[in-house]
């Protein structure tokens, strides 16, 4: 729909939103800088045993180390993929389910209470259940951040689909929806979508934080298998490595949805 | 600039429009009209408010199934909504997904128009409503009377043969307001559409209309039929415009005073 702008005034508006991203991440090096010197200095008063708080340049030099060993890397990409696998499926669930519960009330009077049942149980709650179902193997892990990812998509999606302005479905069907499928196609969806996109980011990140949670219980592999292995062979460098990946991970992440969300949201600021 | 298709003549037979409220009582929102509106014609229907006139304009432009009667273009039933018959809304109902141009060629999509062909048409008629410098702004970018132009654009863009307008102006300040009215008889005259408007304003409604349909409130029905044989453009302080107010408000008078009664008694029971 896009028009072809003159190549220069597109070039400007590179440049400008380039700069403007930088002079967003500034706050973010202003806390990496302030968490590190507060760390120092715990470790340079306390000085703690090695095994319980490292200094931030031996963290440092671990993390370089696992980096260089692949360790890092692979359990990243596990975890990542863990995650990625589990809200995928939880998306391509929860997002015609929450389309249809919210244009047709009647299947949402029936699935409601059961929604309103099973959503306030933490998805850390099933992961009893997901080790005895599916042992400690892939399936398992991607069981629990299915759970804990889909509540969030479904439930934007209802309410993306509910709470579209009726004239602008009047609108639709006047100027030629002449059925469902075309009436969902052009008003429906573009209409419902920015809450859609809430609700895969904010799932993404329960699923991210459920992930390591998985992985601490019941796991050779992923991040949450970094930090658990590091208590229990007592060195809190991998530990602290695990959880400064999770936190950039993290961050990371939410700058894509971001980024995604200023794209495709109408609604503006 | 080519006319298309010109208006279509419009017959009403015994159309009623009841409800049935939750505890069983039915409500006559329409009782049963009989009306004939002639191809080009500009009819507007005044009435206040709970008279059943948008209740009628959702039936003809085919949002609303009838209770019983029946309406018919060029004797064809009304059966579903079509995109030879438009809409403007009293709340623009513009896709705010969309830039103008693209609220604009959303019907001439719809009627399979190839892309390059619709974005002509679509800059033609915003051409015709004085904002195609704005194509590419979003509407909440636009003023309320720039959106009704947008909305009256996307309306006439379609080439329907009949347009409803439900209370266009409605929320639009005084000055606005005669302004769109100058700007819409303008394109009407250049177009020849069969108009069925609807109004609060009894000035607004003998500046405007060919033919005058006063209703009654609860339950709705016609009142009087007055057809205006003034020149346009009229002026709201002659003669034979004050002569006609004066007619209006008599009549109007009666029916407001009897719809008063009816929601003092609905309020104290």
């Amino acid at each position: 729909m896009t028009a072809s702008a003159p190549a220069g005034k597109r070039r400007r508006g590179w440049a400008a939103r380039l700069g403007g991203r930088a002079a967003k991440l500034l706050p973010y090096l202003y806390a990496a800088v302030g968490v590190i010197a507060v760390w120092w200095a715990v470790v340079l008063i306390a000085k703690p045993h090695m095994s319980l708080l490292p200094s931030p340049l031996s963290t440092a030099q671990t993390f370089v180390q696992l980096m260089a060993s692949g360790e890092l890397p692979r359990d990243a990409a596990y975890s990542v993929g863990r995650v990625l696998a589990a809200w995928s499926l939880a998306a391509i669930v929860a997002v015609p389910l929450g389309f249809a519960m919210g244009r047709w009330q009647r299947l949402e009077r029936v699935l409601d209470p059961v929604v309103e049942l099973f959503r306030p149980i933490s998805p850390l709650a099933w992961i009893p259940l997901a080790i005895l179902w599916f042992g400690i193997d892939e399936g398992g892990k991607i069981f629990v951040i299915f759970i804990g990812t889909f509540f969030p998509i479904l439930l934007n999606t209802i309410a993306g689909a509910k709470n579209i302005d009726p004239v602008l479905i009047r609108a639709g069907r006047i100027l030629g929806c002449k059925d469902d499928a075309s009436l969902f196609r052009k008003v429906v969806l573009p209409a419902s979508l920015p809450q859609v996109i809430v609700g895969l980011r904010i799932s993404f990140g329960t699923g991210w934080a459920a992930i390591i949670a998985a992985e601490l219980v019941a796991a050779r592999s992923g991040l949450g298998y970094l930090i658990s292995n590091g208590m229990e062979v007592l060195r809190s460098d991998f530990v602290l490595v695990g959880m400064v990946t999770i936190g950039v991970l993290g961050v990371l992440f939410d700058a894509v949805f971001r980024w995604v969300d200023a794209r495709y949201n109408w609604i503006g600021e | 600039m080519t006319a298309g298709s010109t208006g279509k003549p419009l017959s009403l037979r015994g159309l009623a429009k009841h409800y049935a409220t939750a505890d069983g009582r039915v409500i006559e929102a329409l009782l049963p009209v009989d009306l004939d509106i002639a191809p080009g014609e500009f009819l507007v229907v005044v009435g206040p408010s709970g008279c059943g006139k948008s209740t009628m304009l959702n039936i003809l432009a085919g949002l609303t199934p009838p209770s019983a009667g029946e309406a018919r273009v060029a004797d064809v039933p009304i059966k579903g909504p079509d995109i030879d018959r438009g809409m403007v809304f009293q709340d623009y109902a513009l896709f705010p997904w969309l830039d103008v141009i693209g609220n604009v060629e959303f019907g001439l999509e719809r009627k399979g128009l190839p892309r390059r062909q619709r974005r002509e048409v679509a800059m033609r008629y915003l051409e015709m409503v004085g904002l195609a410098d704005f194509a590419e702004k979003r509407p909440r970018e636009l003023s309320g009377g720039m959106k009704q132009r947008v909305a009256i654009a996307r309306t006439f863009a379609t080439e329907p043969s009949i347009i409803f307008m439900d209370e266009p102006f409605g929320a639009l300040d005084a000055l606005t307001r005669s302004y769109l009215q100058h700007q819409l008889l303008r394109i009407w005259q250049e177009h020849r559409k069969t108009v069925v408007f609807i109004t609060h304003s009894v000035v607004e409604a003998i500046y405007l209309a060919d033919r005058i349909v006063l209703m009654t409130a609860r339950p709705g029905r016609i009142k009087t039929v007055l057809k205006v044989d003034i020149a346009h453009p009229r002026d709201p302080t002659s003669d034979e415009f004050r002569a006609i107010e004066r007619r209006v408000y008599a009549d109007l008078d009666e029916e407001l005073a009897k719809s008063f009664r009816m929601e003092g008694r609905d309020s104290g029971g």
